[in-house]
């Protein structure tokens, strides 16, 4: 690949920036993150790697961090990455703040964010982030979630709900399938919680949730009222899969169906 | 003839800026509010040269914020002041410096003591119970000397500002419009209504 | 009557006129510019040693440059909008450069500034000013907010700061999310937001008559009518003062004009008819 792979800022000739593409794969490999968009509330949640035994998990870094009082950014990717463009992006947020008066929207602060990362694929002597971002927040004086993504190209868009980082494509399409417009508080919730579901095997205790609401400081939800969501989640799902077993009248359907069925009763978080 | 005046009691700081600003023959605004809020628990009122004075106290502030973003903790009152009297011993050592005088005020939630901070443009910082800047130095920090003790209640305070208040009326021999009266407690900052239309004259 | 008040009358652009001679030496100087864009200068032989005798280094020994000026601006909040009004003369020391200067800078169709001190720093920075207003727009998909347009202003003058600019601004507007909102930004770096300002060195003459009648809740004649009569008290009375009124009205939808006013007329008209300014005599003969 003569070396078109290596020095970043520097095309293969089929117009690849290679770096970018493996920086994407960082992505990829990092844990999932989600954001619901709802009724005058956004959600995000976060798929938590299961911590070590001797880890403290109250006083390790979550990944989701807040760059103002009005905003919260969730990432996938390289934790280390991520924290320095937090906090260029709170020192932006902050300086937005001293030299206008108004504290930043949500759209002004994703462009930064996505511009900083962009700036990063195209000097010498640096290494784009290994991060996508979701930042969620609702600008001064709105009750309208904003929902924003950003991906270490530089490139920002604007969604109802989406996820980044693994398994992306399975929540993004559950997502897909059961997002509607102007959910309510328990509705946003309960969908984030049921989407990282998807991926997440180990349930509630490896879920993260942040939640804003207009004009309010983030609230995280604590460890027991996700478990709380979750096992109603789960006894939904056994309820409805029980039905779809009573309508085939008992006849036996296929072994393998069967042995996933199992496998759904028993894994109490479902699987992909 | 810019006047601050703070005061400490009990379980609450007590600061007071003059509301005039001049400007030549001319009072410009005569409902000036010269303090910031740098953190939840700390509030810094500040005089001295136009221009120098806002933009020292709102890039303090930008600053103070951005640690509790970066660090989700607030800084105390007293570590507030650290980083102030650091900025000013910085400025004073530049090419221009800033020329501004500040009391910071505040209420330190963990030792659950109010704090004041007298600090000068020469990046002088001493805590102390009752303080003033500019002339109302002359005139209150006597009456002050007399009637302040560490543990007076919040009722007590506002008599003794009231003294100093009535005294720089009777005695300034320009009008500085009354002061905006701010309260520090453990609750955080608040404005304390203060009446200051009353004419008191020089006997 | 009508005869007194014409007498003291003159056209719009009559002050603004050359001599034949100035004509003819400026023509020769100077062919590609036109003539009535330009200020006038000071007729003199040697322009630096001029600009020594005019430097005020009195209050700023460190200034470089310092050229005395006068003016009188104006700008209040009432509850149907903003009034902003100035007066047009231009000076430099005693002499007049121009009686039709235009102090109320158009930022942009929101937005006034007003200028008052070194009218070559109001123009630049002002025109700057807008240009910074107009890339916010832009970048932020709204309009800016008179506060974040103040400010961007303050922070620019305070990073000169005593290194001789000279000015004395307000900045009014209406926005959605404020209001009405006016501040006053000068060279000192000083910015305040208020309800009424006035800058210049007739700005004691026109608080003089403005405080005295001014209330928030004017109707919009009545507060124009004060503006207006504000500005003519201080053209009268300040020496530096004088030339045409002009006169703006801010409001939601935009700044509306409200006329480029010869003080002339106008002056004898408040006289003769309401018998105002009594110490002046209306009899030439007497």
């Amino acid at each position: 690949m003569s070396g078109y792979d290596r020095a970043l800022s520097v095309f293969s000739p089929d117009g690849h920036v290679f770096q970018v593409e493996y920086a994407l794969e960082a992505v990829k490999r990092g844990t999932c993150a989600v954001a619901v968009k709802g009724n005058e509330i956004v959600v995000l949640g976060c798929e938590k790697k299961s911590a070590m035994k001797l880890q403290d998990t109250r006083i390790t870094p979550s990944k989701i961090g807040l760059v103002d009082d009005h905003i919260c950014l969730a990432f996938a990717g390289l934790n280390a990455d991520a924290r320095i463009l937090i906090d260029k992006a709170r020192l932006e947020a902050q300086s937005h703040r001293l030299t206008v008066e108004d504290p930043v929207s949500i759209e002004y602060i994703t462009k930064y964010v996505a511009g900083v990362q962009q700036r990063y694929t195209q000097s010498g002597g640096v290494r784009p982030f290994g991060i996508s971002t979701l930042i969620v927040g609702f600008d001064p004086g709105s009750k309208e979630a904003r929902l924003y993504q950003t991906e270490p190209s530089g490139i920002y868009s604007a969604w109802k709900a989406n996820a980044i980082g693994r398994s992306s494509k399975t929540v993004r399409e559950f997502l897909e399938r059961n997002h509607t417009d102007s959910l309510d508080r328990d509705g946003t919730i309960e969908l984030t919680i049921k989407s990282l579901l998807e991926v997440v095997q180990t349930g509630a205790k490896n879920i993260e949730i942040a939640v804003m609401t207009p004009g309010n400081e983030v609230a995280y939800l604590q460890a027991e009222e996700i478990e709380k969501i979750v096992e109603k989640i789960n006894t939904e799902k056994d309820a409805e899969a029980a039905t779809r077993r009573g309508g085939r009248g008992g006849a036996a359907g296929p072994p393998s169906a069967q042995g996933q069925e199992q496998v759904l009763a028993e894994r109490p978080a479902g699987a992909e | 003839m810019e006047v601050l005046l703070g005061i400490t009691g009990k379980d609450f700081t007590i600061v007071a800026a003059s509301k005039a600003t001049m400007r030549g023959p001319t009072v410009l605004k005569s409902s000036d509010d010269k303090t910031r809020p740098l953190s939840k628990h700390t509030l810094m009122a500040y005089s001295g040269e136009a221009g120098d004075t806002v933009q020292f106290a709102e890039y303090v502030q930008a600053n103070i914020q951005l640690y509790s973003k970066r660090n989700a903790s607030e800084l105390s009152p007293y570590e507030v002041s650290s980083f102030v009297r650091s900025e000013l011993a910085k400025s004073l050592r530049s090419r221009n410096p800033y020329n501004v005088n500040l009391l910071l005020g505040g209420f330190d939630p963990i030792t659950d003591k109010p704090e004041l901070y007298w600090v000068d443009y020469l990046a002088s910082s001493a805590r102390v119970p009752y303080a003033a800047h500019g002339y109302a130095q002359y005139y209150c920090l006597s009456t002050l000397d007399k009637h302040h003790h560490p543990d007076i209640s919040f009722e007590q305070g506002m008599k003794i500002l009231r003294m100093c208040t009535d005294e720089l009326k009777r005695r300034l021999p320009i009008d500085f419009k009354g002061v905006l009266v701010k309260v520090v407690t453990k609750d955080g900052i608040r404005e304390e209504p203060y009446e200051d239309e009353k004419p008191v004259y020089a006997p | 009557m009508d005869a007194l008040v014409a007498q003291h009358s003159r056209s719009q652009h009559a002050a603004e006129g050359y001599s034949e001679d100035e004509m003819q030496q400026q023509m020769s100087a100077d062919l590609a510019q036109p003539l009535s864009l330009q200020f006038a200068l000071p007729p003199t032989a040697s322009p630096s040693q001029w600009l020594r005798a005019m430097t005020d280094d009195h209050s700023n020994p460190q200034c470089p440059i310092k050229i005395a000026h006068g003016t009188t601006t104006l700008a209040f909040r009432h509850k149907g909008g903003i009034v902003v009004a100035t007066d047009s003369r231009a000076t430099a020391g005693d002499w007049i450069a121009s009686q039709t200067v235009k102090k109320v800078i158009e930022i942009n169709s929101c937005l006034l500034g007003t200028m008052a001190g070194g009218a070559a720093d109001c123009q630049y920075w002002l025109a700057y000013l807008g240009m910074q207003c107009r890339l916010h727009e832009l970048r932020h998909k709204r309009r800016i907010s008179v506060a974040a347009a103040s400010k961007i202003l303050a922070n620019l003058v305070y990073s000169y700061k005593g290194m001789g600019l000279s000015m004395g601004t307000m900045c009014a507007g209406v926005t959605p999310s404020e209001g009405p909102a006016l501040y006053y930004i000068d060279s000192d770096g000083t910015r305040l937001a208020g309800n009424l300002f006035c800058v210049g060195s007739g700005q004691t003459f026109a608080y003089g008559v403005l405080d005295a009648e001014y209330h928030y809740d004017m109707e919009d004649a009545e507060a124009l009518e004060l503006g207006k009569r504000s500005i003519l008290a201080a053209t009268h009375r300040d020496a530096f003062s004088g030339g045409y009124i002009n006169l703006y009205h801010v409001k939601e939808d935009g700044w509306v004009k409200h006329g480029f006013m010869d003080t002339n007329p106008i002056f004898w008209e408040t006289k003769l008819k309401k018998g105002e300014f009594s110490n002046v005599t209306s009899k030439m003969d007497e």
